[in-house]
């Protein structure tokens, strides 16, 4: 499948001029400071930075806004491990145990598992982009809408694992979760719970209502300690212990490996990508993992779950960008405007006649993970000092952090109300034992399983046997009940060997 | 030496000159003030990357230049456009703050079905170069062979078929239309809704849906993935070689036209400064037809015929009667 003479006119292209590569750094650069901003959302970072590009040719262009791209991709993951803020909503799965990490002084590995996890997802999902760019975006217009529905059905079994000490607790917050991500107009027009207020008829927006149900709610319930860190002597940025979190990321290749794979098949279907495949791996990775039950309190493969899927979607919805044309999401469509004001329009016409180009998009991409490695553990080793910062000053600074972003997310006050409003209701829930994780992972499915379980009777007009002529969604369902099914049985097996264990300790 | 002038004198003066002054002041600003002395906003009611967005930031380098200020895009998006409507709105009428927005059919949608706060009257459009149409076409994989086999599976059975289709939409008015010129019961039809056209068109490339109907021009990356069946419109566009809906349904055979799309202004602005109007009027038609202009943007699909504000005005409001008459089409489906 490999073209290897179009393999060799990339080659050419990226070694004919040095202005190819001047961007990248920079690129790399701007995305993580714009990524590591909460509010700041990558396709934001890129629009700010696209009519630079006109003055570019085509490839550095290209070239520059990927590296802006992968870039701010992981510098989400930056507040969402030192301050328990998703800077986007991809870097959910990265706070639940994430923060957990940094708080228990053992942030530098936490982030030096998130940088390797992020830079080996994003080379994994271009090398299943080099083999897997035509088949890939033929599958990816065959999802239905209930292929869609088993998806999002899949990511609500996450709910289970997030409730904590109490199950009925944990569904029940998932359960309201769902019903606020259903507020807003739905897919066949009708506007519910939306109280006549116009910011609602979107729904309930999602990244300020994020940030304070998980970041607010949380550094409101921190007042009273002095440091992030409690312990003094753990409080140290070392660049050894980045390392260390760096190697033992890598020593979790299933986990990596299987993240890759969800992030660059969620990644690649339009309109879901990378917010959804974070909490799927990081479901999958729990369920599959051997000390699943010390999810949640900081187990760093939790970190590298999250992180490989968030970093890996970019691969994916680049494939669909490029196979087809059609944008996934807000920073493809940034990157199909930058195509069009070179005179390049994407889709089937484009791979066929300008393989050379595709390569060489692919292969900058390597270059731009390998880099990120560089950049990244410079900015991460930088971003560590936080933990040095007294609480008194640090709850206040992220606070005011958090109200400018959620406000510039649309320029208006409904960011900052919508943020205050979760803020009180996280707190409240975290004083009342609700896990918020869970309600957050049910904002962000809410309209998804709504949406397309709608659509699946629309289209089905009520006939169960519709199921019958989707093998797709079959084959998801059954590779849910598969997951499932070998997770019960490896518990019972763990159960067993553990009773005689007890019994004779 | 002596002076005749007393402190009185001097204190009255010199109060007398601060008077003067205060008074002279805002005269003295004005005649500095030759429109445009500073940046001007474009509001952009959707979100980045849209065709809006995209229309706005190839068009503002080039406006800019004639208007020898710099143009700052601001993307309001969010309700259908309502949201970035109602800001424009919000802000002073003295042409520091233009508009580039999908005036049809947003604005008569906002004001039908959304409560909106406002008019169509309240906006004045200078040109509204880009004027979509409706597709309705099938997946390449599908075997449907023409309109005339959908309209006659759908006489048979009017659910024999899953359409999709955005709710709330020109598209949904157009198949409405069909199904009334083809006596198709408008209430038996399998409607799928999508939250967009570009979604709807995801899935009829994807054989998801038998059918579908959307925007002729987000189709164009696709083109290879479907087969056009009917196109509405009186001639033909994109080359894309379906059946116009003139030519199926005879030529005085009612449809609406999809997404009108350019720049507006209040209409505030244009009775009360009529020599701002007449600057920004001047401006956005010089640039519309600048050779190099045009090159530009049609590299990037983005359209720039120059149509004037009167065409402009007359269509929107043309589309906001059809799209009235056809209310109950337009609320929740």
């Amino acid at each position: 499948m490999l073209d290897l003479a179009s393999i060799q006119g990339a080659f050419d292209l990226l070694t004919s001029s040095a202005s190819a590569w001047v961007f990248v750094i920079p690129g790399l650069l701007i995305g993580l400071f714009f990524g590591s901003m909460p509010g700041i959302s990558i396709t934001m970072a890129m629009a700010i930075f696209l009519p630079m590009t006109l003055y570019m040719d085509f490839l550095p262009a290209i070239i520059f806004l990927t590296a802006i791209y992968t870039g701010a991709g992981f510098g989400g993951s930056v507040p969402a491990v030192l301050m328990n803020i998703p800077g986007t909503s991809s870097a959910v799965a990265t706070t639940f145990d994430g923060y957990p990490m940094a708080r228990s002084g053992r942030h530098n590995e936490a982030l030096g598992v998130a940088l390797a996890a992020s830079v080996t997802g994003c080379l994994a999902s271009y090398l299943l982009l080099l083999f897997l760019i035509v088949p890939v975006s033929s599958v990816v217009l065959k999802m239905g809408p209930l292929e869609m529905s088993a998806v999002a059905i899949w990511g609500m079994l996450l709910l289970g694992s997030l409730s904590g000490n109490s199950l009925p607790r944990g569904l029940l917050a998932g359960v309201f979760g769902l019903l606020l991500g259903t507020v807003g107009m739905n897919t066949a027009g009708y506007v519910r719970g939306t109280m006549g207020v116009p910011w609602l008829l979107d729904g309930v927006p999602t990244i300020p209502a994020m940030m304070g149900l998980l970041a607010a709610s949380q550094l409101i319930g921190l007042v009273n300690t002095k440091y992030l860190i409690e312990d003094e002597g753990s409080r140290k940025i070392s660049f050894a212990k980045i390392i260390g979190g760096f190697r033992l990321s890598l020593s979790f290749p299933t986990i990596i490996l299987r993240g890759s794979l969800i992030g660059v098949i969620i990644g690649a279907i339009p309109g879901v990508g990378s917010s959804i495949s974070n909490l799927l791996s990081y479901s999958e990775t729990k369920r599959n993992a051997p000390d699943g039950d010390s999810f949640g309190r900081g187990n760093p493969k939790g970190v590298a779950a999250a992180e490989a899927a968030n970093s890996s979607s970019e691969g994916g919805a680049m494939a669909t960008m490029l196979a087809l044309g059609i944008p996934g999401g807000g920073a493809t469509a940034i990157l199909l405007a930058a195509f069009a004001t070179h005179n390049i329009v994407g889709g089937p016409s484009f791979i066929a006649n300008s393989k050379d180009i595709v390569y060489a998009i692919i292969l900058s991409n390597f270059a731009q993970a390998l880099l990120l490695l560089g950049v990244g553990l410079g900015f991460v080793y930088l971003a560590g000092y936080i933990v040095r910062v007294p609480m008194r000053f640090l709850i206040p600074s992220v606070l005011v952090v958090a109200v400018f972003g959620s406000y510039a997310i649309d320029g208006t006050i409904s960011g900052p109300i919508t943020l205050v409003v979760f803020a009180i209701l996280g707190w409240a829930m975290v004083r009342y034992d609700y896990p918020v994780a869970a309600t957050v992972v049910g904002l962000l499915l809410g309209s998804l399983v709504e949406g397309n379980l709608l659509r699946t009777w629309q289209i089905s007009g009520g006939d169960p046997a519709y199921a019958l002529e989707r093998p797709g969604a079959l084959l998801i369902f059954a590779l849910m009940a598969l997951s499932i099914g070998l997770t019960a049985w490896s518990a019972r097996r763990r159960r067993r060997a553990a009773i005689p264990a007890a019994g004779s300790g | 030496m002596t002076t005749n002038i007393t402190r009185r004198t001097m204190l009255r003066l010199a109060s007398g000159g601060v008077v003067a002054a205060a008074l002279a002041a805002p005269t003295v600003l004005r005649a500095q003030g030759v429109y445009p002395d500073r940046p001007i906003n474009v509001v952009v009611p959707f979100d980045t990357g849209g065709y809006n967005d995209r229309l706005s930031r190839a068009f503002a380098p080039f406006l800019q230049e004639r208007l020898g200020q710099p143009l700052n895009i601001i993307n309001r998006g969010g309700a259908g456009a309502l949201l970035g409507h109602t800001y424009f709105l919000q802000q002073p009428d003295d042409g520091y703050t233009l508009l580039c927005t999908s005036a049809a059919p947003y604005i008569p949608l906002n004001i039908l079905t959304q409560d909106a706060p406002f008019n169509l009257e309240d906006f004045h459009m200078i040109n509204l170069p880009s004027q979509d149409y409706t597709l309705l076409a099938r997946s390449a994989e599908s075997d449907i062979t023409d309109i005339g086999e959908v309209i006659e599976k759908l006489k048979a059975d009017p659910g024999s078929l899953s359409i999709g289709v955005q709710p709330a939409s020109a598209d949904l008015v157009n198949l409405m239309l069909l199904a009334d010129a083809n006596g198709i019961a408008r209430d038996r039809l399998r409607i799928v809704t999508f939250d967009g056209g570009g979604p709807a068109r995801n899935a009829v490339a994807g054989n998801v849906v038998d059918i579908g109907l959307a925007g002729g021009q987000g189709f164009l990356p696709l083109a290879e993935k479907i087969k056009p069946l009917l196109v509405y419109e009186k001639v033909q566009r994109d080359g894309w070689g379906g059946k116009l809906v003139t030519e199926l349904s005879g030529a005085d055979t009612a449809f609406v036209y999809g997404s009108q799309r350019g720049w507006g202004v209040h209409s505030s602005l244009v009775a009360g400064s009529p020599e701002i109007y007449d600057t920004i009027l001047t401006a956005v038609e010089a640039t519309s037809k600048d050779p190099k202009v045009i090159e530009a943007l049609t590299a990037q699909q983005l359209a720039t015929d120059w149509y004037g504000p009167e065409a402009s005005n007359a269509a929107l409001a043309s589309t906001a009667r059809v799209m009235e008459q056809h209310l109950d089409l337009l609320k929740g489906a």
